[in-house]
């Protein structure tokens, strides 16, 4: 890991990918994937998991601090807008605080486009 | 048939489930979840610490939210690296509900331990409940 802010990671999200992460997580809400379901709610279409979108963001975290946020990492956030199928999700991270901090915060955010969907906050040990 | 309930029946200090959920980690629910998430890691020896999102979810659904229920805020503490072969227990307590909006919202803090009694994961998610059943 460098003193730098993290690489963006970029994910395609398809209704077969949300498919897909409703099989492996056990979260079969029809919101996600009944598209009838969907069409009579707020947003009109299925939309993906919010817990995906942060997996997505745990990826660029974990892969950028050689695995010390998997071991002993921290992250809260909040979902703030939808990601629909078709979208490409762009992780970013930038680090917060002083250099001679003892830990690592970062600001994580996810967006499609330039519109945020999930932003927060993340913090790990040194290396 | 799953049994939903109404945002009124719940209260703070709800234990859901009633005792800890049980979730066994195995390469197979490892290599799902990965494959699920698009994750390509070169070296996917230990399972990924957001395979929280899975053990958390038998503890999100014993809660009994309508179906349409979505994520509003979720904070997770890793305690420790998640293993193959782990044995998690999972439980979860209301601490907060509240209307934003006119939008019901619950709030879960949860606890993952291991076999041994050990801190995995703890953390506190926020939902907006789903539609009245």
């Amino acid at each position: 890991m460098s003193g730098a802010a993290p690489p963006v990671l970029r994910r395609v999200v398809t209704q077969a990918v949300i498919d897909a992460y409703a099989a492996a997580s056990g979260d079969h809400n029809p919101i996600h994937v009944d598209p009838a379901f969907a069409r009579s709610g707020p947003y009109g279409r299925t939309i993906a998991h919010g817990l995906m979108t942060l997996a997505f963001a745990g990826q660029m975290l974990n892969r950028w601090s050689d695995g010390r946020f998997d071991a002993e990492g921290e992250i809260e956030v909040a979902f703030v807008g939808p990601v629909f199928a078709g979208d490409e999700v762009e992780v970013f991270g930038e680090l917060q605080g002083p250099a001679d901090a003892p830990g690592l915060t970062l600001s994580v955010g996810c967006r499609v486009g330039t519109r945020v969907v999930l932003a927060g906050t993340a913090r790990m040990p040194r290396a | 048939m799953p049994t939903f309930r109404a945002y009124a029946d719940v209260q703070i200090g709800d234990v859901c489930p009633p005792t800890p959920a049980r979730f066994a980690v195995t390469q197979a629910i490892a290599d799902a979840f990965r494959a699920a998430t698009l994750d390509d890691e070169p070296n996917p020896s230990a399972a990924p610490s957001m395979l929280a999102a899975v053990y958390l979810i038998q503890v999100l659904q014993s809660r009994g939210s309508p179906p349409g229920g979505v994520h509003a805020k979720q904070s997770v503490r890793f305690h420790r690296r998640l293993a193959v072969g782990d044995v998690l227990l999972t439980s979860g307590t209301v601490t907060d509900k509240f209307w934003r909006k006119e939008r019901p919202y619950v709030v879960m803090a949860f606890e993952t331990r291991d076999a041994q009694g050990a801190l995995v994961a703890s953390g506190v998610t926020t939902s907006i409940w789903g539609a009245a059943a």
